[in-house]
């Protein structure tokens, strides 16, 4: 297959930055878009030239480092599979295919593809954990939890913090990736002695640094863990729940 | 959670993460904004529904002029003996402002938020239902405050856009004898310009778009997460939408078709 890439190449944060295009003759349909990547950057190397920085690490969707857009699509044109995961077969033979950094102000470019995604570890920074002593493993039915909402929890636990849902969104918000921990944090025995503290603060840190959401749902196709849209309304409930309990942290 | 957790007691000294100090403060923060839209936002579903209910008074059988015009002398003398004379109108109408004037601030503070947040490169467009509507909810906003300030201007003050035709003051004798506006001559006098009618119906159309996506905002924002209740109001907006512009867009029609008359 013959592919077209078109790639964002930004030398540091302060660049200018370009697109450059470059010919791939021997792409086969079975190359995920990162061996796509890969294969360019062994012909740039072969011929004298500097590779493509991008960023990948578990190639099988659990890791989450895999973030970049193509043709304007966060991680590529199949909704929710990471760009580790979706293949060339995507595209015709001649196909001219984009490859952008993920777009959000909240995420600087470092380099090329790469970004900095820091900004969603300060909003799990600000709450994102549990900070209760559990102690030893208690006996057994003393913390009980029903088989929903383990299930429901463990849904919510399922983002690997990727940050596509930012990209997807026009308003830049991470109105997903946070209702999604908020959820899944409201859900367990734990989790709920910090309720209404973690929705305070981690609600306020996304505020600092991400967009407003209007509920347009684009980021729900782009999600690889497939968080359901409902988390777009998890953090307004979790903020106005906080609101009621007056200061208290549960 | 009594069993097996013990809380510990210097939660409230682990420090929040620190903003990057190149992010502007988001004051008023974003959720407060979120829930100050939805709340006017309300507000003005309601009033619309009622508005409506009054505007369908124009297809009653037998003598609309009087009931329309009954409604609209209700409207300005409701509660009269106990709060003197047009008082309720101007509480409602203080109230109605007040939310208007809310809710135009937090959506165009919410816009340029998100704007300067979303990145540089371009984006494939979606072409769902959702981003036809949410997206241009501050476009689709800014046409109805043109037109409330049309609306007023022509069916209430009678000024510049009025029909020449517009009875000031009051002029129309109701059943008990008490004069009043003859709103209801305004109003076919003012449809029966077809220029005039066209931009109702088509400001209509416009509200049950902003109406569409604003009534599933708000059930987001009021933090609704139950999934029948969601789904029932994912419907109830288009249904809602569908209602304010098939009512209200059909009154300047049945003028222009003559099918209202005076
Ligand atoms: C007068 C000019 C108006 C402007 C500039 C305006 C602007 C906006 C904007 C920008 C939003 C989206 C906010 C977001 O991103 O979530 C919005 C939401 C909304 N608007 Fe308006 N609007 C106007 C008038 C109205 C009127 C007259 C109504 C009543 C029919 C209305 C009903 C709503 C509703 C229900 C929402 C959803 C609130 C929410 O986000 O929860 N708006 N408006
Ligand atoms: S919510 Fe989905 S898209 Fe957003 S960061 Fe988590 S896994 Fe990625
Ligand atoms: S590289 Fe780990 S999710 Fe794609």
């Amino acid at each position: 297959m013959r592919l077209i890439l078109e790639v964002w190449r930004q030398e540091g944060p302060d660049a200018e930055g370009g697109f450059e295009t470059h010919e791939i003759l021997d792409a086969t349909p079975e190359m995920s878009l990162l061996e796509l990547l890969d294969r360019l950057n062994h012909q740039l190397v072969e011929n004298d030239q500097e590779p493509v920085a991008f960023e990948s690490d578990c190639r099988e969707g659990i890791c989450g480092t895999c973030g970049l857009d193509v043709n304007g699509v966060p991680h590529g044109p199949e909704d929710n599979v990471p760009a580790c995961g979706q293949h060339v077969r995507s595209f015709q033979d001649g196909q001219t295919v984009r490859f952008t950094p993920f777009r959000a102000r909240s995420f600087p470019v470092i380099r090329d593809l790469i970004v900095d995604r820091t900004g969603l570890d300060r909003i799990i920074q600000a709450g994102g954990t549990i900070a209760v002593d559990a102690g030893t493993a208690p006996d057994a039915d003393t913390l009980l939890v029903t088989h929903d909402d383990a299930e429901r929890a463990l849904d919510f636990a399922a983002c690997i913090g990727c940050g596509a849902c930012v990209s997807a969104c026009p308003n830049g918000a991470a109105y997903l990736f946070t209702g999604a921990k908020l959820a899944h944090l409201a859900l367990i025995p734990h989790g709920k002695e910090e309720r209404a503290k973690r929705a305070r603060s981690m609600i306020a840190q996304m505020q600092h640094e991400f967009g407003p959401c209007s509920q347009i749902g684009e980021c729900v196709l782009a999600c690889p863990a497939e968080i359901p849209i409902v988390a777009l309304a998890v953090v307004n409930r979790e903020r106005l729940r906080a609101g009621f309990m007056w200061g208290k942290a549960n | 959670m009594s069993s097996g957790i013990q809380e510990r007691s210097d939660i409230d000294q682990i420090p929040v993460a620190k903003r990057p100090a190149t992010s502007p403060p988001p004051r008023p923060q974003t959720w407060v904004l979120k829930l100050i839209m939805a709340v006017t936002g309300s507000i003005f579903v309601l009033f619309l529904l009622f508005h409506l209910a009054g505007n369908l008074k124009v297809y009653l059988p037998d003598d609309p002029q009087g009931h329309f015009n009954e409604y609209a002398h209700w409207l300005r003398s409701f509660l009269s003996p106990l709060l003197p004379g047009s008082t309720f109108l101007w509480i409602f109408r203080g109230c109605l402002g007040a939310a208007l004037l809310l809710h135009v601030y937090s959506g165009v503070t919410l816009w340029i938020r998100a704007h300067r947040l979303r990145g540089r490169h371009a984006r494939k467009v979606n072409p769902t239902k959702h981003h036809l509507t949410g997206r241009t909810m501050l476009w689709s906003g800014l046409i109805i405050l043109a037109f409330i300030i049309f609306h007023l201007l022509d069916l209430t003050l009678g000024r510049v856009v009025a029909s020449k035709d517009f009875t000031g003051g009051s002029t129309y004798k109701l059943e008990n004898g008490e004069v009043t506006v003859d709103a209801y001559a305004n109003l076919v006098h003012s449809f029966q310009r077809p220029s005039v009618a066209i931009f109702y119906v088509v400001v209509m159309v416009v509200i049950a778009f902003h109406l569409s996506h604003g009534i599933w905002s708000i059930t987001n924002d009021f933090g609704a997460t139950a999934h029948r209740t969601r789904s029932v109001l994912l419907i109830l907006a288009d249904l809602i939408a569908l209602v304010i512009v098939v009512g209200n867009a059909s009154i300047p029609l049945a003028v222009l078709g003559g099918v209202i008359t005076l």
